[in-house]
């Protein structure tokens, strides 16, 4: 009977992992990919993108939600990249100064975003998503007319013909998947990125320590009641402030190691999409709005890019459509989204009703004796 | 007593980042460096090119260029060292020469004229900036429309 | 505050700034923008009537899109982000219609017809929704719309339609991601009473439709019903103990919202000319909100002004600027302007602490 029980609350924890698992178990094989390419696939999109992911651990933590600001850091990574490859600095050394250079737009972006954020308490992840919106406007002004024309340009590479704004694409081919070659491995016909994972590795321990820290002490707190951490003498503006800033830096870093895989940067839509879909991974991995670990990240990405790649393909198998699969992995995407943002808001009411029930029968046997 | 330390301590570290930025900008310069086999003309003088030349860079052949070719390589940082196995005339043994040479940093492309270097000239006579000419889509480009397209970040 | 002192004593500056908060400042910020290229657009040889009438023009188009917001601010509903949801609830009724071999007049009619039973079960559902996760509507309204329109671009390849004016050609089936209207009802409610004065052209029948709906929601919002709704958005608890039903009140809320969406589309097909489908409903509702949120309504408070004069605000700046803009800097800077001016808007109106607590 228990052992029924522990099965269900399993299941029901469970509920997004589990459908992936079984959505991907049915397209692998209709798909008819070989496994050395999807294992090929898999490791290099973990190397791409778990960096990225992680980046949204730390809001969490803090209580802010979903950062869907991260697409700020996005931005304040493609701009390095933009002066980089202007510059003509090339390999690890233009990764390097272009995380640097990342640094102080994204401290200023994430500082912006936390003060707007603070003025919009209890609605944080509509906020951040419109702020992505708004920012991605002032991006636009800035890359696309202010480059060339007052922030200085030269390169004809990176220039539109016509003087000012940068190209549809910029070309990363002399950094191209620089750091994922570096230190590669081969097992078996898969490469293995050693450095970008070492990279990864690193960012995780620093995350695992951040936590016993005073300070992200101060962020579970502000993340716990806002009310509480406040009376224990927390800044809690502060304290949110500077989570949201360290979330957009490590966007902003793990751009910067996306695109070095990509080898180009779509200037106007690379930071669109990308907050979306880091989310919709790290959801696939079984976080929630409110709580969210490294091992979520690294399943999420494992399950969710299994299903990118596989589904187009399957699509089409069933239907005779490639659409379909791309249309399909989209959707999947939102609905992973809607479906946590969902059980979160339903788990938040039920614990409000309960503590309400709990205060209203304190009071009626305080009242009673 | 603790702000100070504190603040003293980020000054360090943002001197720290701003130094490895400049080490960067300095080491990563990238340089594309075009290996001219061809006679030159300097100053009335002329320096014939050698029959063949084989152009190693880090220990591989990059190509074997013979007289009026152009042999390409990129480098990164402004240390740019090569090993020639130069043929003066057809039938003759190989001699080999150790080339090492420092490129300006302003120069995106760079174009080395062997037998200039070889004649001991002065640099202008043998180096010289590639201006590649923009190909013709290049000059076309448009800046993005307005209409964006969703799906374009479908890539991930 | 400024009330209970006397009126006399303010200086002028305290009005001026009593005037700016109430106004707000960005609002004050596009509304000068605007009246700033209108004086412009004279002088850099844009005909000002061809502006004025493109203006009203895009407004007839877009302001039953804006007009459904209503509803579900008054409801405490917050912005309805889930548009799109209705929007698809109006492209399965255009569709639906042109399928079943209807044309001319007789095809709009049919399309609002077909597309309302849509929306009234698509907008239970989504009402139903939005009553469980009372407190997180807005973020959740996005991901509904956005997963409404992904899930329907699957759905219009398989469906099983066949109207050769609407598949790809080539395959026979899957719909086309545009498809004209002529034949169909293409301006029919644009070309009913059109006046014409040189340049200025009026599109009476789709402005007094609007009217019709307008007014329609403005006597709605006065019966019984209509004020208990509004109730149950500035006081739910008050609502409650009066006996309004809570849930009720919000999903009938939201049901009008997704209706007015789907008729929404519809008279902008008309105006436009094509059905859009596949992603384009996609980012449909942000201007929408914008536009209200533009004429003044906030985060729970709308009326049929607001949305009159922020759609009109809105689609001015979106037609003026990009001629003007052309012409007086070369640079064609509307795209950014747009995004800016609207996502700063919403961006503002989410900020007001007044507003955000609930």
């Amino acid at each position: 009977m228990k052992k029924e029980n522990k099965l269900l609350s399993f299941l029901r924890d469970n509920t997004v992992p589990i459908m992936f698992v079984v959505i991907c178990a049915v397209c692998i094989p209709i798909s008819g990919f070989s496994a050395s390419y999807l294992m090929n696939e898999i490791v290099t999109r973990m190397g791409r993108n778990i960096f990225l992911i992680l980046a949204l651990l730390i809001p969490i933590m803090s209580g802010m939600g979903l950062n869907f600001g991260m697409t700020l850091g996005a931005m304040a990574g493609e701009i390095a990249l933009i002066f980089v490859s202007d510059w003509q600095i090339w390999g690890i050394p233009g990764v390097v100064l272009a995380m640097i250079l990342s640094i102080p737009i994204s401290v200023l972006l994430g500082a912006f975003c936390g003060k707007i954020l603070n003025m919009a308490k209890g609605r944080e992840m509509i906020t951040s998503y419109i702020i992505s919106f708004f920012m991605n406007g002032i991006y636009q002004l800035i890359v696309l007319y202010m480059m060339g024309s007052i922030i200085p340009i030269k390169h004809f590479s990176v220039k539109l013909p016509r003087g000012y704004g940068i190209r549809n694409t910029v070309s990363l081919l002399n950094m191209r998947q620089c750091l994922d070659n570096l230190l590669a491995v081969r097992v078996a016909g898969v490469k293995i990125p050693v450095l970008t994972f070492l990279i990864i590795a690193l960012l995780c321990l620093f995350i695992v320590w951040f936590r016993k820290t005073k300070l992200g002490q101060d962020m579970r707190a502000v993340g716990q009641d806002m009310n509480v951490a406040r009376d224990a003498g927390i800044n809690v503006e502060r304290t949110r402030i500077i989570s949201i800033v360290m979330s957009t830096v490590l966007a902003g870093f793990g751009m910067v190691i996306y695109l070095q895989n990509m080898g180009n940067i779509a200037t106007y839509s690379s930071h669109s999409q990308i907050g979306m879909f880091c989310i919709a991974a790290l959801l696939v991995g079984g976080a929630s709005v409110d709580k969210a670990s490294i091992g979520n990240v690294f399943l999420g990405v494992i399950l969710f890019h299994t299903m990118f790649i596989v589904a187009p393909k399957a699509g089409a198998q069933i239907t005779g459509d490639s659409m379909i699969g791309e249309y399909f992995r989209v959707f999947v995407s939102y609905a992973v989204i809607t479906l946590a943002l969902i059980m979160y808001e339903t788990k938040k009411r039920k614990r409000k009703s309960l503590v309400a029930q709990q205060l209203q029968q304190e009071q009626e046997e305080a009242s009673g004796t | 007593m603790k702000n100070t330390r504190r603040l003293l301590f980020r000054t360090a570290a943002v001197l720290l980042l701003v130094a490895i930025a400049a080490c960067m900008m300095v080491v990563g310069r990238g340089h594309t460096v075009y290996i001219d086999n061809k006679t030159l003309e300097y100053e009335g003088a002329s320096y014939p090119a050698p029959y063949r030349a084989t152009v190693y860079v880090k220990g591989e052949r990059l190509s074997t260029l013979a007289a009026r070719e152009r042999g390409m390589s990129t480098v990164i940082g402004q240390r740019f060292s090569m090993t020639l196995e130069l043929i003066e005339e057809k039938g003759q043994d190989p001699k080999t020469v150790e080339i090492s040479l420092k490129l300006p940093y302003s120069m995106d492309g760079v174009i080395l004229n062997i037998p200039g270097y070889l004649a001991g000239l002065p640099q202008e006579a043998w180096m010289s900036e590639f201006v590649s000419t923009p190909s013709e889509a290049e000059m076309q480009e448009e800046a993005p429309g307005a209409e964006e397209d969703i799906l374009a970040g479908a890539e991930f | 505050m400024n009330e209970t002192l006397d009126k006399t004593n303010l200086t002028l500056g305290d009005r001026l700034r009593g005037f700016v908060d109430a106004f707000g400042l960005p609002r004050l910020i596009i509304a000068a923008f605007l009246l700033m290229l209108y004086i412009a657009a004279p002088f850099v040889g844009a005909g000002f009537w061809m502006q004025i009438s493109n203006t009203i023009n895009r407004f007839s188009w877009n302001a039953i899109m804006v007009l459904a917001m209503v509803p579900m601010i008054h409801s405490g509903c917050g912005l309805n982000f889930g548009l799109p949801l209705g929007i698809i609830s109006g492209l399965l009724g255009a569709t639906l219609s042109i399928e079943l071999g209807f044309t001319g007049p007789m095809s709009f009619l049919m399309a609002i017809l077909i597309a309302t039973p849509f929306s009234v079960v698509l907008g239970m559902g989504y009402g139903w929704l939005l009553n469980k996760i009372k407190g997180g509507e807005m973020m959740i309204a996005t991901y509904v719309g956005f997963s409404s329109v992904s899930f329907m671009c699957m759905m219009w390849l398989l469906l099983p339609y066949h109207s050769p004016t609407m598949v790809w050609g080539y395959a026979g089936k899957g719909l086309r991601t545009t498809i004209s209207l002529e034949g169909f009802y293409d301006k029919v409610l644009a070309g009913f009473l059109q006046i014409n004065i040189g340049t200025l052209s009026i599109p009476t029948g789709t402005l007094l439709f609007f009217a019709l709906l307008a007014f329609g929601m403005w006597a709605f919002l006065h019966t019984k019903t209509g004020t208990a709704m509004t109730a149950v958005g500035s006081n739910p608890t008050f609502a409650k103990a009066a006996g309004v039903n809570v849930d009720k009140m919000r999903m009938l809320s939201v049901v009008l919202s997704t209706w007015l969406a789907a008729i929404g589309i519809l008279v902008y097909e008309q105006g436009f000319g094509f059905i859009q489908l596949y992603m384009a409903p996609f980012y449909m509702a942000l201007p929408a909100v914008s536009a209200i949120l533009i004429g003044g309504a906030s985060v729970n408070k709308a009326s049929i002004a607001n949305v009159i004069i922020g759609t009109f605000l809105f689609q001015g700046i979106v037609t003026m600027t990009p001629t003007v803009m052309n012409n007086m800097i070369h640079m064609d800077m509307s795209e950014v302007i747009r995004v800016v001016a609207s996502q700063g808007m919403i961006l503002y109106a989410l900020t007001r602490k007044t507003e955000a607590t609930k």
